[in-house]
């Protein structure tokens, strides 16, 4: 199966062809357009770096997606698997002297040895701002709603963003007082949504009543604003309360700003747990079994750099939009108008082209043709206007 | 957004009728509806529902890729899968245990210890490749795992393997072909799955079908109090 090699591709890594190519070029375009709109400057960072970035704030099994290698010093790098760390790394030591808060945008491609058998990509590409340097409800407020606008940009027609905040999870745990080996087991089983092991967790530390309840609600609390009135248990954690109020804050703003048709509130998204500090979010559409979105305030991270400084953010997937997009059957957007010209000169050709693009027209040159006639059937078959120029017309 | 279809994946095989069982008490649509024909997608518009018949194994991806929304397997099959999936309810239902099990010689020899067996063995044949393997490395044992698709108690009879790693209902199939089980690893039963943005993006749809079946395990009776292990 190894044979031809040269003619196959790695799994999990795509080729695009000039039309999906240009789909994704158009909405990277049209999301770092957005984002700078909003003030976020775009920054690039290097394709791979020391592993050790990429390791700050992460739980030791998120290593097993890096692609690492060992370069000749014998020191080991890694593809960078997402933009925060790097974006992270980068504020903690060449941008530590500006003023906070600061908004920076990127639109690059990241790598993860993932399975590509369950439709994921090893080879994928990101668009996201990260806000450094602020939090409270209006630092949360302005990256969820420009992440809804994110959405709406990428012309997706039936989204949803999911609010959820791991602080008040964090919080719930804390109070229950589970011995560690508990604590472990119940934080698997919510971040594994395996609601039937949960409830065999409760009974097995004969976990009962508002304790058990409020487990319930963290698994199941899910819909508008209203909903969290029915958090009742919750409210009466002091760890928890401030968070759940937080939360609702946020969306009482969001709602005013009229984005509420967009969002709900689900305490079960927890995102990567570990990670995350604060409100955390997802996007959904329909027709794709994974968020298009994801995001989420990190207030920890930044001092794995030597920098304490709280920061929110979140990423698009691209390739994930395109797919959805490819499946809605929109109608093919229209390839501008060019020319095809062609005569018995090619420097006169070349000329004659340069002055038709200078009035933003694209042009091909055909430089093989060598009647009038032939170059009026290529440029039909071609869906283009001919030009023809004749010999000597150049030099006028 | 509330009138969308659901698509509900259902097993074939071994859990199929107890499935069906299961829709009806939950006051679902069945009439027509068999795991075992040649029809593979069942439709009701009246109710927005839509059953497709996969194999067990295939469950967990098409809910996971959101083909389907809910979805019903063996825990088994589940755990194997390693499908990033909701799991939201134990149906009760087709409960089996994954053991790990040997030739009574070899196992009486190695005087009843797995640790003793393993100096000696390490070729495990399964059709769990990933539920072994965890299951090893937790134990801090390196093994060599040899993936096959059924009648696994046919490997150690004929020299492919040492050990075998199975799901046992009844432990019937074990003694007819003189192997014991040596150490059980966890228990299963059926359970209701659904996709993660499904559950999330439709919830107000999906949730009272996710009520209704499971107050229908509850009235199968199937629920019996067992043990699980951590998995």
């Amino acid at each position: 199966m190894s044979l031809n090699r040269q003619l196959q591709l790695p799994e999990g890594v795509d080729d695009f062809l000039p039309e999906a190519a240009a789909a994704k070029r158009d909405l990277e375009y049209k999301l770092l357009t957005l984002f700078q709109g909003w003030g976020y400057q775009e920054v690039v960072t290097p394709t791979f770096e020391f592993v050790e970035v990429f390791q700050a704030g992460q739980a030791t099994g998120r290593e097993d997606v890096l692609y690492k290698f060992i370069d000749r010093q014998g020191r080991v790098l890694a593809l960078r698997p997402e933009m925060t760390a790097p974006i992270a790394r980068l504020v903690a030591t060449r941008l530590k002297r500006e003023k906070l808060p600061l908004r920076l945008c990127y639109s690059a491609t990241v790598f993860r040895y993932e399975d590509p058998a369950r439709g994921r990509r090893r080879e994928f590409h990101q668009a996201g701002v990260e806000l450094l340097g602020a939090s409270g409800v209006g630092a949360d407020c302005e990256v969820v709603a420009l992440a809804v606008e994110a959405l709406l940009k990428a012309g997706l027609k039936e989204f949803l963003v999911g609010l959820g905040q791991v602080a008040v999870t964090k919080g719930v745990l804390a109070e229950l007082n589970l011995p560690g080996k508990a604590l472990a087991r119940v934080k698997e089983a919510m971040v594994g949504k395996d609601w039937v092991r949960l409830s065999y967790l409760c009974e097995e530390y004969g976990l009962k009543g508002d304790a058990r309840r409020c487990l319930e609600l963290l698994f199941t609390l899910h819909g508008g604003r209203e909903a969290l009135r029915g958090a009742g248990p919750i409210n009466k954690m002091k760890a928890a309360r401030e968070h759940l109020e937080h939360l609702e804050e946020v969306l009482a703003v969001l709602e005013r700003y009229g984005l509420g048709p967009y969002l709900f509130v689900d305490l079960g998204i927890l995102r990567d747990f570990d990670y995350y500090t604060g409100l955390v979010f997802e996007g959904y559409t329909a027709g794709l079994g994974f968020p298009v979105l994801g995001g989420g305030r990190y207030d920890e991270l930044l001092q794995e750099f030597g920098y304490p400084c709280p920061a929110t953010g979140f990423a698009v997937g691209l390739e994930r939009v395109l797919t959805v997009k490819n499946s809605l059957d929109l109608p093919p957007e229209e390839s501008p108008t060019g020319y095809l010209v062609a005569g018995e000169d090619l420097a006169g050709v070349l000329m004659r082209a340069r002055e038709l693009r200078l009035t933003g027209a694209r042009v091909e040159l055909a430089w093989d043709l060598k009647t009038r006639e032939e170059a009026a059937r290529e440029a039909a078959e071609r869906k283009l206007s001919p030009v023809w120029v004749s010999r000597g017309e150049g030099n006028e | 957004m509330n009138d969308m279809v659901v698509t509900i994946a259902l097993p074939k095989g071994k859990l199929g009728q107890e499935t069906i069982k299961l829709l009806s008490v939950a006051g679902l649509p069945v009439e027509g509806v068999s795991t075992e024909a040649r029809q593979l997608t069942f439709g009701f518009p009246r109710e927005s529902l839509r059953y497709i018949v996969c194999r067990p194994t295939d469950v967990p991806t098409y809910v996971e890729h959101g083909a389907a929304d809910l979805g019903i397997v063996g825990k088994d099959t589940l755990v194997e899968s390693g499908a990033d999936v909701f799991e939201l309810a134990d149906l009760g239902f087709g409960y089996c245990r994954f053991v790990v099990a040997a030739p009574r010689r070899k196992w009486e020899e190695a005087g009843g210890s797995l640790e003793t067996l393993l100096a000696g063995s390490r070729r495990v044949a399964t059709k769990f490749p990933r539920v072994a393997a965890r299951f090893f490395s937790d134990l801090g044992q390196q093994v060599e795992i040899i993936k096959l698709h059924g009648n696994i108690e046919l490997a150690p009879h004929v020299g492919l393997a040492d050990l075998i790693v199975d799901i046992v209902s009844t432990g019937r199939t074990l003694k007819e072909n003189d192997l014991v089980e040596v150490k059980s690893i966890f228990q299963a039963t059926a359970r209701l799955i659904a996709n993660r943005v499904s559950y999330r993006m439709h919830h107000e749809r999906l949730q009272p079908l996710v009520e209704k079946l499971r107050w229908a395990s509850y009235n199968l009776g199937e629920k019996r109090d067992f043990h699980i292990l951590s998995s």
